[in-house]
């Protein structure tokens, strides 16, 4: 291939690297406020009508830069604020074994201290101390993560230094890359001279970390050293510093805290017998992948629900890529920022979305009022605005939106307190809070409401009085936690009762509920069943009077009531209402396909279906057939599907040859037919064009198929069969 | 939601079950030819001569290209949106059929005119990343200086002391985070990253740690059914944080493919001059210096070739290299470069050849070296 046939490769194709264009000044003279006038100006020009047009015209004109501001922005605000929750409730959930490990290493250091000090001259000397016993043990932590994919962990260590850290200890955080084959202990010293010492340390060597911590302003502070993936790490190298660390812990008395995911019983695997006994194993636990999780769905997706919120598919999506396919926090975290993102690139009046939560943030307010709304739809966008016709129209949307605050922050006390009983059936709420967003669910659990009723004058006489309400009949979680909160026994009751009041202490409406119900406790509790009829939820009034003392599961009855209150009046799902697109992201489709890449599938697919995503008129009308106008790569492929997982190349190339000439042959016929038609060139001279073009053509198929993965080229035991990789899609 | 649960299960277990019967299907399939199996050989194909087959491969009339011409133009629409994930802190990663060089670059040239860009073309056989840190660290240094975000009081660092820096003091520099502008970044667009020049895993790595700077955003492209799998998922869902694109183009990958042998062409292993400068400009200028040796050592004794012993003394004598380990070092890497080819006598001696033909090693040694 001479560089003289190649025109169309410009030297940039084969440069490794170039700069393809520096940054634009232009951005300088370009204001937010230039923006806004040049948007106004458009709107000025512009007639209701032509509502597209102008939406289109509007995106051309503005810059993409600036028009994408205030969408940056909302997502900035959002996304800042689900972040910190994360972190927040991740910390606190490893805030306790944090403490415990830090009172660990404390022990361990004054453990080591017992070992003897070094006397001057033995401090300054640049080998280890070495006393007559045996040499010295390093205190080392276990710290199960239970979880395999340490990604997720990586973030826990992290914290955990900045942990320890706060409390004045020298922390190193080393991770197995450091601890390859290939770069060898120097390297890990290195790394950790460097973690410890600060800068850039040329020389690994021990003896430089051993005078470092002579100095006043770092001594008598324990040294801890964090691997947060311990499998991972190459056993040789670990073993060498190990030993090398427990001879010198008289002069540098180092801790090690290990991450372990599997178990721990995991240095015995990688390291020898003779380095164990240099280690003084203690062992801790982190909390599971599913505890974070629902600790995390409590947090973002349930308490702070009106800051951005999932519908039920995407939800149920969430669920079963975190259960079935990935199973790590990090990756539903992810998640859930690209639905962020995308809810803020795909719903213009999602920035309303991100002016209520600044607005929220520095006033502190909770809820909304429509003129607030109002104030905030005017200040709008163009783009955004346009969806929103007439004065009518935006009275409506304030009213509406601030009435979607309202009830979101019922709905998720709903689900906080059914949560709070469901941990006695030990129900995930994950599981729970996909079923608390089905619409579908909603509208039974309505409908057998109804029917409730109307079974409920029936049996006024059923024996089990929580039989009655509705929310028993209920499948699912709901159901399966009510029935449990009916068959609990009274002290935990009085516990649930109490985690209740906690949770719904801000909320007025359901706090008057729980109130009548926690009166009724007091009641029992004093034994005055007279003063507990009072204000009991008004159905079963009459009957209460006269069974409350004769049964002792009247309280349990009145609990289930008060979930099944609940359940009917405030667990309505956000698709329900008006509005809610402004605060809910449901496009699953579009997540899915931005979130997970599926490049095997969707490359086959793309050979075998290409006309589809053409859309050219020649080869759309034939089908899947393989016509000759079809990609040479496509058809190649579609003939790969033929063979079995060995393609004979001349065979694949014969009937390559065939479809392509097949073609050819009508062409030709259709010439000689017409012979009006333009003439064709000598048809002698042109067979061995063809022939060469067809084994070119063959040859940039194989190569493409081999680019993508799909074929392997001939190995030298089989040279006459190319290999399939793909099988399916 | 139960029901809807199970029932994608179902479906799971009802694709997993289809991918595992297709693929006893086609070792069925293959067992059963074995003992009908084609005899056909590929040499019975009357391959053209070999120079024709190429040039042939260069002139290939395009299929669709109005129809392509139109794809591509329907994914203009589509920049807004590339953008606004990218200047959110995600990476983009496109895949899909078909060379989305035009693509990417385009998207580049139009939407990421406010910030630097720097192309990293994957596809290409070695790539040192090193000098990419370094060319992406001026470019950065440019931009700072243009916005004045810094005075030069702030940052000791010139443009040249780039080149004396290590990896991660580049790293760091690529991840300052005290700029308080968010929007402040330069665009790395890559072609084809599970290319040859970067598939090992190390420099999947260093590029994950350098996507992840705060500096550095990512397009990159993909073509390789299993190039997911070089990524562990702190690669790719902190680090390159990707925001998968779904883009076929049916373009032909004509530079993408222009180091891989045409499977007709028998003696196409062999390196052309074009490819071997690329491949031999990547190295390192020892590395460079090994190769002249080798090659002059090679154009005086063309029957036999270098022994390995040989070359260390020749280069010895030259101050080249001190120890065999280096040259062993050198040679494994040109020679998984496709460059020489590692030959083991029957008395141990280990030679190497070049794998061009000579008239055109003389010319590659006027014009390169």
């Amino acid at each position: 291939m001479p560089p003289s046939t190649t025109p169309e490769v410009v030297e940039n194709d084969l440069q490794p690297f170039f700069v393809l264009h520096k940054a634009s000044s232009r951005i300088k003279d370009r204001t937010p406020t230039a923006q806004t006038k040049l948007c106004k100006r458009n709107k000025l020009s512009s007639s209701p009508a032509s509502e597209k047009q102008l939406r289109g015209s509007v995106t051309e004109e503005c810059d993409h830069h600036l028009f994408q501001q205030p969408q940056i922005e909302a997502f900035d605000i959002v996304w800042t604020k689900i972040e910190s929750t994360i972190k927040d409730v991740l910390r606190d959930l490893n805030a306790s074994i944090f403490h415990d490990i830090q009172q660990w290493v404390l022990e361990c250091f004054n453990a080591t201290k017992l070992l003897g000090e070094p006397t001057i001259s033995e401090a300054t000397r640049s080998f280890p101390v070495l006393n007559n016993t045996t040499p010295g043990k390093l205190f080392t932590s276990l710290v199960s993560t239970r979880n395999i994919e340490y990604v997720d962990d990586i973030l826990t260590f992290e914290e955990l230094g900045n942990f320890l850290k706060s409390h004045g200890f020298h922390v190193a955080m080393l991770s197995s890359l450091e601890f390859s084959l290939k770069n060898g202990i120097a390297d890990c010293l290195k790394a950790l001279l460097r973690e410890f010492l600060g800068g850039a340390i040329d020389s690994a060597d021990i003896s430089i970390l051993a005078s470092w911590y002579r100095e006043q302003v770092n001594y008598n502070k324990p040294l801890v050293l964090i691997i947060n993936d311990l499998e991972r790490c190459c056993g040789s190298v670990l073993t060498d510093i190990i030993l090398m660390l427990s001879e010198w812990v008289v002069k540098v008395p180092i801790i090690f805290i290990f991450g372990v995911a599997t178990t721990v019983d995991i240095p015995r695997n990688i390291l020898p017998s003779h380095v164990l006994e240099r280690l003084c194993p203690s062992r801790f636990m982190l909390g599971t992948p599913a505890e974070r999780m629902d600790a995390i769905v409590e947090a973002v997706l349930v308490k702070h629900c009106s800051t951005f919120s999932i519908g039920h598919k995407v939800a149920v999506f969430l669920r079963n890529y975190f259960i079935n396919q990935d199973g790590t926090v990090t990756s539903i975290i992810r998640a859930l920022k690209v639905a962020c993102l995308l809810h803020f690139s795909m719903e213009p009046l999602s920035l309303l979305h991100g002016r209520t939560l600044a607005e929220d943030q520095e006033e502190g307010k909770s809820s909304l009022s429509p003129e607030t709304m109002l104030k905030y739809i005017d200040e709008l966008p163009l783009y955004a605005r346009n969806q929103m016709v007439d004065h009518q129209t935006k009275m409506s949307m304030a009213e509406g939106l601030s009435d979607l605050v309202t009830k979101q922050k019922l709905w998720s006390t709903a689900v906080l307190c059914l949560y709070e009983a469901g941990k006695y059936s030990n129900v995930r709420l994950l599981d729970l809070f996909c079923e608390a967003l089905s619409q579908d669910l909603y509208l039974l659990r309505s409908s057998d409401c109804h029917a409730g009723y109307e079974k409920d004058r029936g049996l006024f006489s059923t024996n089990d009085r929580c039989q009655q309400y509705p929310v028993m009949q209920c499948g699912g979680f709901i159901g399966q936690i009510v029935r449990k909160v009916r068959d609990l026994s009274t002290g935990v009751l009085y516990q649930l009762i109490e985690s209740w009041g906690k949770i719904t202490a801000d909320i007025s409406e359901v706090h008057e509920k729980l109130e009548t119900l926690r009166a009724s406790v007091r009641c029992e509790e004093g034994k005055s069943p007279r003063k507990s009829s009072k204000g009991i939820s008004r159905r079963p009034a009459s009957k209460i009077s006269v069974n409350i003392d004769k049964n002792p599961r009247m309280l349990n009855s009145q609990a289930v009531a008060f979930l099944d209150c609940l359940v009917r009046n405030f667990l309505r799902p956000i698709e329900g209402m008006p509005f809610h697109e402004i605060f809910c992201f449901k496009n699953v489709e579009k997540l899915q396909l931005v979130l997970i890449g599926d490049p095997r599938r969707r490359i086959q697919v793309d050979l075998l279906e290409f006309h589809k995503i053409l859309k050219c008129s020649c080869c759309s009308k034939s089908g899947n057939s393989l016509v000759p106008s079809r990609h040479d790569s496509s058809i190649m492929y579609s003939l790969a599907q033929e063979h079995g997982d060995l393609i004979n190349i001349h065979d694949w190339f014969q009937s390559f040859r065939s479809i392509v000439l097949q073609h050819k042959n009508k062409r030709k016929q259709t010439a000689k037919q017409s012979p009006s038609l333009k003439k064709r060139k000598d048809m002698n001279g042109s067979a061995d064009q063809n022939e060469s073009s067809i084994q070119a053509r063959f040859c940039r198929a194989v190569t493409e198929l081999q680019i993508t993965g799909l074929v392997r080229m001939p190995s030298k035991r089989r040279p006459d069969f190319a290999q399939r990789v793909a099988f399916g899609l | 939601m139960e029901l809807n649960g199970n029932w994608e299960e179902e479906e799971e277990d009802e694709e997993e079950f289809e991918f595992s019967r297709n693929y006893f299907l086609a070792k069925e399939l293959a067992s059963s030819a074995k003992k009908s199996k084609s005899k056909n050989r590929v040499t019975d194909i009357n391959v053209v001569d070999e120079q024709e087959l190429r040039e042939a491969a260069w002139q290939i009339e395009p299929k669709h290209e109005s129809e392509i011409v139109l794809l591509l133009d329907s994914y203009k629409t589509k920049y807004p949106e590339w953008l606004l994930a990218l200047r959110c802190g995600f990476g983009l990663l496109m895949y899909g059929f078909g060379s989305k060089k035009a693509l990417i670059e385009d998207f580049a040239s139009t939407a990421l005119t406010e910030y630097a860009v720097v192309v990293i073309n994957g596809y290409l056989q070695a790539i040192n990343l090193k000098q990419v840190l370094i060319a992406l660290a001026e470019v950065l240094w440019d931009q700072m200086k243009a916005k004045r975000r810094v005075s030069y009081r702030d940052l000791p660092m010139s443009q040249q002391s780039f080149h004396s820096q290590s990896m991660d003091d580049l790293l760091t520099f690529l991840d300052q985070v005290e700029i308080e502008d968010g929007g402040f970044f330069v665009g790395v667009v890559i072609h084809n990253i599970d290319g040859p020049g970067l598939r090992d895993s190390e420099t999947q790595q260093c590029l994950a740690r350098l996507a992840a700077c705060a500096r550095i955003r990512v397009v990159a492209s993909i073509d390789h059914v299993n190039a997911p799998l070089f990524w562990d998922k702190n690669m790719a869902h902190t680090q390159f944080n990707w925001c998968w694109y779904h883009v076929p183009t049916f373009a032909p990958y004509k530079v993408e493919g222009m180091f891989y042998p045409l499977i007709l062409a028998h003696g196409s292993a062999n390196q052309t001059v074009k490819t071997a400068t690329i491949v031999l400009l990547s190295l390192t200028s020892n590395a460079q210096s090994v190769f002249k040796v080798l090659a002059e050592h090679q154009l005086c004794h063309p029957e036999e070739g270098n022994a390995r012993d040989q070359l260390v003394i020749v280069m010895r004598k030259q101050k080249l290299i001190k120890s065999l380990m280096t040259v062993k070092k050198h040679l494994s890497k040109m020679h998984k470069h496709r460059l020489v080819n590692l030959l083991r006598y029957f008395d141990a001696q280990n030679c190497s050849y070049i794998l061009v033909n000579n008239q055109t090693l003389k010319e590659f040694l006027e014009e390169v070296l």
